[in-house]
């Protein structure tokens, strides 16, 4: 199967990626770049837990073309810790508020969320729920991962 | 108990921060150099015989490493009652039978091979409904036994029935009688994380096998079992956990599709990965157990339970698997949620060629306990009693010991009733039937372990290195639930250190003792009372160094200043206060004088002693490290289903508040209370978000979950079709965490994983009756089933 | 395995060239929600997917003399946009709530309408907005009122060799509603079992001087219930109208049993949201004027 060149911005860093046209954004992250994070848990754009970031916009990386990434930004939870290993206040917030039990929707629920809070500093829960609405948990019931999201956005503006 | 430092705390899971950082390894992340990919192809019948396998196709396709059907495997027969081959030849019995398997250099060739493989198929008919097969002229699943004996019935030989006390005496003494029929269907686990597995043998035929098994010891007792079977006798099984993406009680059994990757890494040489699809996860993977249960109840006078009788019937699908063995987890709620004197409970487990089921979170107690609180409420009704006053009446209390022979020793089932009336506003709210509805329902379950097996223990294997640092090995499995957090809290409570101080490794048959299984809400009991009593023989062997150290490091520094101050005049030290252990303590990394704490000399760093003790210089250096083997004093269920089979219980109520749209039939949840007595709350975060949890997963078994099977073909495979709630479906949950202790319990801990499920589904029907007076009996409970009775009930 | 060519084109001259050259052996893509998936499970085989996301300007929501609004504009700029909120409320209502920010964030009006599903949320609302379907070929133009675009489920006029590029909306005269209301198990990433749009025009006596009533996944294609339509035309606003109006449109419709729903339920919540959108429409009508008259 013939290849194509895919160049884009991945976590902050000009990659180029040579893949079949047929591969998914999802496909490429984790086989060409080997990032664990994005995980598939349906392959259908139904649950989420393949979210990332391209040009500040959360979308399901399992049904992303790979061919529509070219000069793109694209960021994973591999890319929002700090240069020097700093969480981001997302991060520290799940672990805090006990938003993660067995992690599986986590970066692609930690994503959505930052989608959001880049957009909407100060969302309310409904409009944190409808942000999340697409990334389904299992595990949590969603009132830790509010709560979770919730604090993270306090932590941000405290920054700020 | 007052003065604890970390037990009772929120303490963060910073132990598990690699699932934020997206580095965690599941399954789905694990690779192996030389990896290869097995997919495995299915049946396209419910029912049929196989007539031709040609697999030659397959085999030649570039990047194929083997092809596995019925034919080239070793004839062998799995499962709990040995009633299925890995890989079917003869006969297909659901549209999930596994046919062939293929293992080549990536998931695309593998699945390009499973389409080159041919098979005829001859259909036979099939039977979809437990009732028809029971039948004498049903068409029969299985021709025969495990032994080879010709079977006549689809009914399978198990012994599920439980009498106790005269229930005709209790009929007799009952002033109210009802009869209800309740009805609970298939419904998904819906780990997010898919099934998978990856197999490796090395060149001594010793197998690895990285599995999500939530029994990593019974599970290699199987794969060994399996192995010796097929002429691999006496070969070493090392089972490891990945990091779990959910279990829910998926993985209590070994599947069919870790045996086969098994015989593919034993064909190639090769590690190979099976990971399920979505759609594989829905159609193959054995789902909760659906039944069918009628139940009588009655009461006195007074409003108290005279008697019991239920009779279930179960669609045990085209083999067994857990689900077959629910009863013996229905009895408990059946013989003892609330007192009741006289009691019967009978199961029977049907073949059909429909999906076949395993356990899932509650194991039977959902489904049971949907039967006994709906009829609960209907007792109420006809007795004139309110719901929440009935159950009060007949609470269980401490004390009790139930017609199932459970010791019922700490029991919050009164505090938990009363606080979730209260909080509901029960007595303002309820009986107004204007579309709005309060209801409740209860919980029993195992909390103490439970002794399916003839061990229920668990081993704990706990060391301190020279730097004071911690290592826990922990025979169970971490399933997200937050076990190192709330181990690493009791480790550090018990030993004197910080939980961060603590390391944790679950899941690996190769360094952990033992343990029965991370199931039955067990974890935080057994490895909670193991870990404690590891800690307690560590911290004795730490304080008998620190007798013999103390001195020695005090009077060495002494020396020391003395040769550089000649001046210096050793202090008269009483060194009586540390000649002993029992005169010592450990808090914060440092021991210390339990008389003085603050002393100006005795106080020193546990990681001194040790280091102190290692590096001794002659022959006689000592290493910090204890194992424990916790086993409760309980008992197994004797033939009649009886037996304290538990060391502890777990009770708990949730109450509900509805709304119903009376036009659409659209259930809305304003309020729902889920009172748990969890003993003592080792991590109160932890412990609400297992609630939170658990009761999300109630109210989508309760009202929108249900697997859609038509002819035996699961006909909504995917997230779309199958109804699990998004974040957008709100349940407003309060969590109430009762905490009554309890004797048995690590700090007076009891189980919670399982509890929060258990009484949501029929707290939302009895809450739906108080709102519009109509009594839905089957799980889900959906605008359609809530319109249609409201149209019957105008006629 | 799957295994096809992936071309950008940049102009609307290069995606003809390339459907002359591979006929029915491509596939146009726009976000791919609906084609990555079909892909997946075999339903589709191209040999070539032609994305239409390298055409520039075809995402836009423009009003001048009426409204239009580009093939490529994706839900969630339908979703953001105040304009349509306030005054193509329906649209607005069916662009938010379909499936997940995720999805919206990538999936195009454009798309969802070629693919027509008859769930496809936002049919309903252009039917009840009397959008009108402009079509772009290598022979040119032609518009096709969006009533007359489905032919049957996942069947359209479009030709193969044709591009759907913009959606046009008149703009109505006077006191002008509109609502939709998407009847699913769950409060996301659903599809509809039942689709109900509205849109009402209100004379200054309160009168009903104009109704269009879409409704979708109630037969075959996304249809009016043109009776009911033309019964509630100059009547006074009243529940019993109404009632009446939803019982003359659940007659109109025929609905199937699906896995997903029951034929008899879906009739029903006709009966009961035709009256609750055409409320809701009337609804945003008043507070319009309330919101004009500060």
């Amino acid at each position: 199967m013939k290849k194509v060149s895919i160049s884009f911005t991945l976590n902050g860093d000009k990659v180029t990626a040579e893949v079949p046209p047929t591969w998914t954004l999802l496909n490429t992250l984790r086989e060409y770049f080997e990032l664990t994070g994005p995980k598939e848990g349906c392959g259908a754009g139904e649950c989420g837990a393949c979210t990332v970031i391209v040009n500040g916009k959360a979308v399901n990386s399992c049904i992303y073309p790979i061919p529509e990434v070219q000069g793109k930004s694209v960021t994973t939870i591999e890319g929002i810790a700090g240069k020097d290993g700093t969480l981001h206040p997302l991060q520290k917030a799940f672990i805090e508020n006990n938003g993660v039990q067995c992690g599986f929707c986590t970066s692609g629920m930690i994503m959505a969320a930052k989608a959001l809070l880049d957009h909407n500093p100060d969302p309310t829960e409904d409009e944190i729920r409808t942000g999340i609405a697409g990334n389904l948990c299992r595990c949590t019931g969603y009132v830790q991962i509010v709560e979770s999201i919730e604090k993270a956005g306090e932590m941000i503006k405290q920054e700020k | 108990m007052s003065n604890l430092l970390y037990v009772g705390k929120g303490t963060p899971r910073t132990i598990e921060i690699d699932k934020v950082t997206g580095r965690a390894i599941y399954i789905n992340d694990l690779k192996l150099p030389g990896m290869l990919y097995g997919k495995i192809l299915y049946s396209n019948y419910s029912h049929a015989r196989i007539k031709r396998i040609d697999a030659s196709k397959a085999e030649t396709l570039p990047g194929v490493r083997a092809v596995l059907t019925g034919h080239n495997i070793p004839d062998v027969r799995v499962g709990f009652l040995k009633d299925q081959t890995v890989l079917k030849k003869d006969i297909v019995r659901q549209f999930r039978d596994e046919v062939a398997a293929v293992a080549a250099i990536s998931p695309e060739i593998a699945e390009d091979a499973l389409n080159l493989i041919e098979v005829e198929y001859e259909e036979l008919p099939a039977v979809f409904d437990p009732i028809e097969a029971m039948k004498e002229d049903a068409p029969l699943v299985h021709e025969v036994d495990a032994r080879g004996k010709p079977i006549r019935t689809n009914i399978l030989p198990l012994p599920w029935k439980f009498y106790a006390g005269d229930i005709e005496q209790g009929r007799k003494d009952s002033a109210h009688v009802v009869k209800d029929t309740v009805s609970t269907t298939w419904v998904n686990q819906c780990c997010m994380g898919t099934s998978g597995c990856v197999a490796e043998f090395d060149m001594n035929n010793d197998l690895t096998f990285h599995s999500q098994t939530n029994v990593i010891f019974l599970g290699k007792q199987r794969i060994m079992e399996y192995l010796s079977s097929i002429g691999m006798r006496g070969r070493n099984v090392r089972v490891i956990n990945p990091v779990v993406g959910g279990s829910f009680g998926t993985k209590l059994d070994t599947d069919i599709y870790e045996f086969i990757c098994i015989l593919l890494a034993l064909r190639t040489r090769k590690p190979v990965k099976i990971l399920f699809s979505r759609e594989e996860e829905f159609r193959a993977l054995p789902p909760r157990q659906p039944a069918v249960f009628t139940i009588e109840q009655g009461c006195d006078k007074e409003g108290r339970l005279t008697f019991r009788k239920a009779e279930a019937i179960l669609d045990n699908g085209s083999y067994t698997s857990w689900g077959a063995t629910t009863p013996s987890v229905m009895v408990m709620p059946m013989s003892s949620l609330y007192r009741v004197p006289n009691v019967s409970f009978e199961a029977t487990c049907v073949y059909t060629n429909n999906i076949y089921c395993q356990a899932m979170r509650g194991y039977g107690n959902p489904q049971a306990t949907f039967a006994v609180e709906s009829s609960m409420d209907t007792l109420a009704e006809e007795a004139g009693i309110d719901p929440a006053e009935f159950r009060l009446i007949n609470r269980n209390q401490s004390g009790d010991v139930t017609p199932m022979r459970l010791k019922i020793t700490s029991c919050g089932l009164e505090d938990c009733i009363n606080s979730v009336k209260q909080k509901l506003n029960w007595t303002e709210k309820r009986g107004k039937r204007k579309g709005k509805g309060v209801g409740m329902g209860s919980l029993i379950h195992v909390a103490g372990g439970a002794r399916v097996y003839k061990s229920d223990g668990h081993g704990m294997i706990v060391k301190v290195d020279q730097n004071g640092h911690i290592d826990v090995l922990d025979s169970g499995t971490d399933q997200g639930q937050g076990s190192p957090t709330i181990i690493s809290q009791m480790v550090a409570e018990t030993l004197g250190f910080r939980p961060e101080d603590v390391s944790l490794t679950l899941g690996d048959t190769g360094l952990c003792l033992w343990d029965a299984g991370t199931h039955a809400s067990r974890h935080t009991f057994m490895a909670g009372n193991a870990a404690v009593r590891a800690c307690e023989k560590v911290k004795q062997q730490i304080l008998e160094l620190a007798v013999e150290n103390i001195p020695k490091v005090v009077k060495s520094g002494f020396r020391r200043k003395k040769r550089n101050d000649p001046d210096f005049v050793e202090p008269d030290l009483d060194y009586t206060l540390i000649s002993k252990p029992e005169y010592l303590d450990i808090k914060d990394r440092m021991v210390f004088p339990k008389s003085d704490p603050e002393h100006p000399f005795f106080r020193v760093e546990v990681s001194q002693i040790i280091r102190d003790a290692l590096h001794v210089g002659t022959g006689e250096s000592k290493v910090v490290m204890a194992e424990a083997f916790y086993d409760p004093p309980t008992e197994m269920l004797d033939r009649e289903m009886k037996g304290n089979l538990s060391c502890t219980y777990a009770f708990g109520t949730t109450g509900i508040e509805v709304e119903v749209d009376e036009k659409t039939g659209e259930v809305k949840i304003l309020q729902l209370f889920a009172a748990h007595d969890v003993g003592k709350a080792i991590n109160p975060i932890l412990v609400k978000g297992q609630i939170y949890g658990a009761a999300y997963i109630g109210a989508g078994y309760g009202l929108t979950e249900e697997m859609k099977l038509e002819n035996g073909r699961v006909m909504n495979p995917n997230f779309l079709d199958y109804k699990m709630l998004t974040a957008k479906d709100v349940v407003p949950i309060e969590p109430i965490v009762i905490e009554p202790g309890d004797e048995d319990g690590p700090f007076g801990a009891k189980g919670i994983g399982e509890p929060g499920l258990v009484p949501t589904a029929p707290a939302i029907a009895n809450a739906i009756y108080d709102a519009i007076g109509v009594r839905i009996k089957s799980l889900p409970i959906t605008p359609e089933k809530i319109l249609a009775a409201l149209k019957e009930k105008k006629k | 395995m799957v295994d096809y060519d992936y071309k950008k084109p940049k102009s609307l001259k290069e995606v003809f060239g390339l459907l002359k050259e591979y006929g029915p052996k491509a596939t146009l893509i726009a976000g791919g929600t609906d084609v990555m998936i079909n892909i997946r499970n075999r339903e589709l085989s191209p040999e070539i997917l032609i994305s239409l996301q390298g055409l520039k300007d075809f995402c836009y929501i423009r009003k001048n003399n009426g409204y239009h609004i580009g093939a490529l504009t994706t839900h969630r700029v339908l979703e953001q946009s105040d304009m349509v909120r306030a005054e193509l409320s329906a649209l607005y209502d069916a662009a938010s709530q379909v499936g997940s920010v995720q999805i919206r964030n990538v999936a195009t009006v454009g798309g969802n309408i070629c693919t027509a599903a008859p769930s496809a949320d936002t049919a309903g609302p252009l039917l009840a907005l009397d959008a009108t379907v402009v079509l772009e070929g290598p022979n040119g133009r032609r518009r096709v009122p969006i009533a007359d675009f489905f032919t049957g489920p996942s069947e359209t006029v479009r030709k193969g060799n044709e591009v759907l590029i913009e959606f046009d909306i008149p703009e109505e005269p006077g006191r002008f509603g509109s609502a939709y209301w998407k009847h699913s198990r769950r409060k996301a990433m659903d599809l509809p079992l039942l689709g109900i749009s509205v849109g009402l025009t209100l004379s200054e006596s309160q009168e009903i001087s104009n109704a269009r009533i879409g409704l979708t996944v109630a037969a075959p294609v996304p249809i009016r219930a043109h009776k009911a339509e033309e019964f509630l035309k100059g009547k006074r606003l009243g529940d019993d109208v109404l009632a009446e109006a939803g019982k003359i449109a659940s007659s109109e419709a025929s609905p199937r049993d699906s896995l997903r729903g029951k034929a008899w339920y879906r009739r029903e919540m006709i009966e009961v949201f035709v009256p609750r959108m055409a409320k809701l429409a009337v609804e945003r009508i008043r507070s319009e004027q309330k919101g004009r008259s500060r």
